[in-house]
């Protein structure tokens, strides 16, 4: 919010520090100013008032104020408190105007005055350049006194021409369905019942604590002014606001809510000023509804929490004048002083002094969270809990990173397009209000934004292998952790063997890879080559994918290579990872390697053939090694020819040759009790 | 034998000159065959002995043998010294260009984001805190009312925020854990919950609108501003790895009494102003403060027997910082020019 430095400087007979200094100043006891301008003789100061400070500082007085506790300086706004008008005896407010409230809760407190015989001209300059310096346009005395008013105390000022008010009757009430108004700046607005209306006895005649109506729009002809100055409840104005997606300076300082004790002081400022500047006749007396008036709150003090709490001693002097300087009273009675307590009394004007922790604040940032020493903290030594989730994230990622990966990060959302084009998910969680059609959906796979990761780096680079572990979402309200790695150009089998290693190296062992059976509804709807999608399973359950983006999916995000994912369950795999780990000793004697080459029909799996090596080869065969898959055309029709290399060693002694050619031929008489299985010699 | 005795004196001169003179081991190999090979001169006068009387015999056998091995000296030191020279003139000219670039193994990168995220778990584990973590799916209890941000209330504004269709929420912030830690976990207790956050705004240079965010939460008995600042300061100093000047200035979260901006002397300007700060040569770095008593009645805990406090830093402000990055939607690009640099 903008302040002018010069009218700042008003509320004091001693000169402010310079504008650079003043804002330090603030910085660091207050609120943040955020930048300083120069504007002709004058400064601005951008200040970042904190909601809870917006109650009593969104205004000049308030922040005069806090200058004054900072600096010490001494403050002279207190004297529009005390204003005298002077009123004509002649002329009687009740007269012009009567308040009726229909809801007590919606606005606890309704002020107004009168004020007759008013010259409506511009408004001298020095008060239409205060007004410009904050940001506002100057329209005519009246509504210039207003708004200034509002920008000098906080409260927000509304100023009617009192002969346009039907029956002189002002009614504050929610408007009725199907009510309409036209606002000063001839928007219109269809209205409903969550809306608090300024109305008379027959229409709405201002949005109440937001915006004024047309129709008693002060103008050159305006006599009577009838001003306004009310306090409105904060929640009442916001869901108005937010009602009409409406929002002004009015309405921005109702909805933090304000002190209704401040209705006064400011209607008696304006029609002071009105009288002084518009030359008018200030009727007599303050039209005033309040029923419940607010008094100062009391708050207990614990002298020794202050420093408990801050971590610093400031001696029991330095509080006292600190809060004395913030207007707060204090009281000490013998009782109090017996357990180190006093009693503070909270002007009503500071909304957010509630509890003694605010007190220590006001304490604390007055005297300077800069002085405060920085000491480490005593406590028992309580060593961490380690984090598995974490642990096990970290071990995976450092794997993947040896083989080669690069980790990504991505949007957690997918757009509607994507959900179009991988039309198997389901059960996307869809945002209410999202900022773009890239964000329409939470993601339930990350397999999408990593194929645009590939997208956008293929021109770049001829191998992408990348990976993201992250969340993924799904109806109802389901997160939950899954690894998902890339890898472009013909690398099943270069995918499947990272996952062999990243398995081995959590621990995991007993995996298998089964073929995933693609069902045929699934055909037309799945990202994968339906016959190139193994399901990785562990212990026999599935753990994740392994499998190859189809063609139409390349062709939807443009993708020139083929793409290898895998997809990992993080939580299961989680669970399955552990430390545990035992050395086998390695064997004293020889081991002795025997080759093996077979041809056999393209459709039998080396699976087959490995798991028949392994059960007649039994404890003697420590190793079987496949070197080569050819499936060349000058193979008989439909065969392809499996090399292994075959490793025998024994823990306990040296195989003799003999033992070892009887094992192999055993193998191999084995491996031809297939018709269609031919080793070749 | 006259003839013989002279041919041995001469012939050991002559053969001393011969190897003298050889400059390859093919001449020394050839020289050696004159003498010592099977038709060698030498070696014949050894086969011609045995048709000497015997007296002869014995006196000639014993000098051509002297000789025979004299020469076998001699012929071993030359080779070894020929050796040795064509060794030395061989490594003279072996030379390999090293400045020829390595051939690197091929390795991958982790994303900046989780180098630095380690790097401030382990600072906080080192001084005792439990590294947690929580749901980013939040309801508006835990991410608002929870915290002491009641509804329809403006204070709320300060968080804005994407809302989904089954009611519920992306949280806006870390701090929602604390509520949820609090809950099944008595004080005393330090944690720190890393995650992701989301703030419904628009992107640029320096704001995005999903965000890395580290909480930290210390509960005890006696828990002071100056502890906050202490614990603040150690992780600065480490994380940068040099003294980095610090400062608290009163800010406001309806979570924390009182509350705290933390800034940073500027690591770009060294304090004096540039672009990066807005010429004010601070940096903010976390929000801060003292928990409010609120925040422990919703966690169900007695509030006056408690204090603590919080504070949440943003993951990628220290990245950028750390690293010279000028734009926080690189993160997020998966941009792998950028990401291998890591």
């Amino acid at each position: 919010m903008i302040f002018s430095y010069n009218w700042l400087q008003s509320f004091f007979q001693a000169k402010l520090p310079e504008p650079k200094k003043l804002a330090e100043i603030l910085t660091m006891h207050f609120a943040e100013v955020e930048e300083i301008k120069k504007d002709g003789q004058d400064f601005t100061l951008d200040i970042d008032v904190r909601p809870n400070r917006a109650g009593d500082c969104f205004s000049h007085l308030g922040i005069a104020r806090e200058i004054a506790t900072i600096t010490g300086l001494k403050y002279i706004g207190d004297t529009y408190v005390n204003l005298e008008l002077r009123e004509d005896k002649d002329l009687k407010a009740k007269d012009f105007i009567q308040v009726e409230v229909k809801l007590q809760q919606a606005c606890p407190r309704y002020t107004a005055r009168v004020i007759t015989n008013v010259k409506i001209e511009p408004s001298p300059r020095w008060l239409q350049g205060r007004l410009k310096v904050c940001g506002l346009r100057p329209i005519n005395n009246i509504v210039d006194i207003a708004n200034y008013v509002m920008l000098e105390t906080g409260q927000p000022l509304h100023a009617f021409d009192g002969e346009k008010i039907e029956s002189q009757k002002i009614i504050v009430r929610f408007a009725k369905n199907r009510e309409k108004i036209v606002t000063l700046d001839e928007q219109k607005f269809d209205l409903n019942p969550d809306v608090l209306v300024i109305a008379d006895e027959k229409k709405p005649v201002a949005i109440a604590g937001i915006k004024g109506g047309k129709l008693p729009e002060i103008d050159k002809k305006t006599k009577v002014v009838v001003l306004e100055s009310a306090n409105f409840n904060s929640q009442t104005i916001r869901q108005g606001s937010k009602k009409l997606n409406l929002k002004t300076d009015a309405s921005l300082r109702f909805e933090h809510g304000i002190d209704p004790n401040l209705t006064e002081l400011a209607i008696n400022r304006a029609a002071y000023l009105i009288q002084r500047i518009a030359k008018g006749k200030i009727a007599k007396g303050l039209v005033d509804f309040y029923p419940k008036k607010v008094l100062p709150k009391i708050i207990k003090l614990d002298l020794d929490y202050v420093e408990k709490l801050l971590g610093i001693k400031i001696s029991v002097n330095e509080i006292k004048d600190t809060l004395k300087k913030l207007n707060f009273k204090l009281t000490e009675t013998r009782s109090l002083r017996k357990t180190n307590q006093i009693e503070v009394e909270i002007p009503s004007f500071r909304l957010d002094v509630n509890i003694p922790e605010d007190l220590i604040e006001e304490v604390g940032r007055i005297y300077g969270y800069q002085k405060i020493k920085s000491v480490f903290p005593i406590s028992f030594l309580v060593p961490p809990k380690r984090n598995l989730d974490i642990f096990w994230e970290d071990m995976t990622k450092d794997i993947l990173k040896e083989a080669g990966f690069t980790e990504v990060y991505n949007y957690s959302f997918i757009s509607e397009n994507d959900a179009k084009i991988f039309k198997s998910f389901q059960n996307l969680i869809e945002l209410e209000n999202s900022m773009s059609e890239e964000q329409k959906y939470l993601r339930s796979s990350l397999i999408p934004n990593l194929l645009k990761n590939i997208q956008k780096n293929q021109d770049y680079f001829s191998e992408i292998k990348i990976f993201e572990l992250g969340k993924v979402f799904e109806k109802p309200a389901k997160e939950e952790r899954i690894l998902t790695g890339v890898i472009t150009g013909d690398a099943f089998f270069q995918a499947k063997g990272v996952l062999d290693i990243l398995l081995n190296k959590l621990g995991i062992s007993n995996i298998f890879y089964d073929e995933y059976r693609t069902a045929a509804e699934e055909r037309e709807i799945c990202w994968w080559y339906p016959r190139k999608c193994a399901e990785i399973k562990v212990d026999g359950e599935r753990i994740g994918f392994l499998g190859e983006i189809s063609q139409r999916i390349l062709n939807e995000f443009k993708l020139k290579q083929k793409v290898i994912y895998f997809d990992i369950f993080f939580e299961k795999l989680s669970k399955l990872a552990s430390e545990e780990h035992e050395y086998r000793p390695v064997s004293k004697f020889p081991s002795a390697v025997r080759d093996i080459a077979i041809l056999v029909p393209y459709q039998v799996r080396v699976e087959e053939v490995l798991n028949k090596i392994e059960t007649v080869g039994g404890s003697l065969v420590r190793d079987i090694d496949l070197f080569d898959i050819y499936e060349g055309e000058e193979l008989p029709g439909g065969k392809k020819n499996l090399a292994f290399h075959i490793i025998y060693q024994a823990e306990d002694r040296t195989l003799s040759s003999k033992e070892i050619d009887e094992l192999q031929n055993k193998i191999i008489k084995n491996l031809e009790e297939k018709p269609e299985w031919q080793v070749r010699k | 034998m006259k003839v013989a005795k002279i041919n041995l004196k001469t012939l050991k001169n002559k053969a001393k000159k011969e190897i003298e003179k050889i400059k390859d081991l093919k001449g020394l190999n050839e020289v050696f065959n004159n003498y010592l090979g099977k038709k060698g001169e030498l070696t014949l006068i050894l086969r011609s002995l045995e048709k000497l009387p015997k007296a002869k015999r014995i006196k000639i056998g014993k000098a051509a043998n002297e000789l025979k091995n004299i020469l076998k000296v001699e012929f071993d030191k030359k080779s070894q010294e020929t050796k040795e020279r064509i060794r030395k003139e061989a490594e003279k000219k072996e030379w390999i260009d090293i400045t020829v670039p390595g051939e690197r193994p091929v390795f991958g990168h982790l994303h900046p984001l989780t180098i630095t995220r380690r790097k401030c778990e382990e600072i906080f584990q080192t001084m005792g805190f439990t590294v947690v973590e929580g749901p980013e799916i939040e309801t508006e209890w835990y991410n608002f009312d929870a915290l002491n941000i009641p509804k329809d209330h403006p204070a709320r504004d300060l968080w804005d925020t994407f809302f989904l269709k089954n009611g519920l929420l992306l949280r806006t912030h870390t701090s929602p854990v604390q509520i949820r830690y609090m809950e099944k976990n008595n004080p005393p207790l330090r944690i720190i919950v890393p995650g992701t956050i989301f703030r419904h705004e628009a992107t640029d240079v320096s704001h995005e609108f999903q965000v890395f965010q580290i909480e930290g939460l210390m509960v005890d008995k006696k828990i002071s501003v100056a502890n906050l600042k202490a614990i603040v300061g150690e992780f600065f100093r480490r994380f940068f790895e040099k003294e980095v000047q610090f400062r608290l200035r009163p800010d406001f979260f309806p979570f924390v009494e009182p509350g705290f901006d933390i800034s940073i002397t500027c690591l770009i300007c060294g304090g004096k102003g540039c672009p990066v700060c807005k010429k004010t040569g601070w940096l903010e770095m976390a929000g801060a403060g003292i928990v409010h008593p609120n925040v422990f009645k919703n966690s169900k805990l007695i509030a006056k027997d408690w204090q603590g406090w919080a504070f949440g830093f943003g993951l990628e402000r220290l990245t950028m910082l750390k690293y010279k990055i000028n734009d926080i939607r690189l993160f997020r690009s998966g941009d792998l020019r950028f990401l291998q640099q890591f």
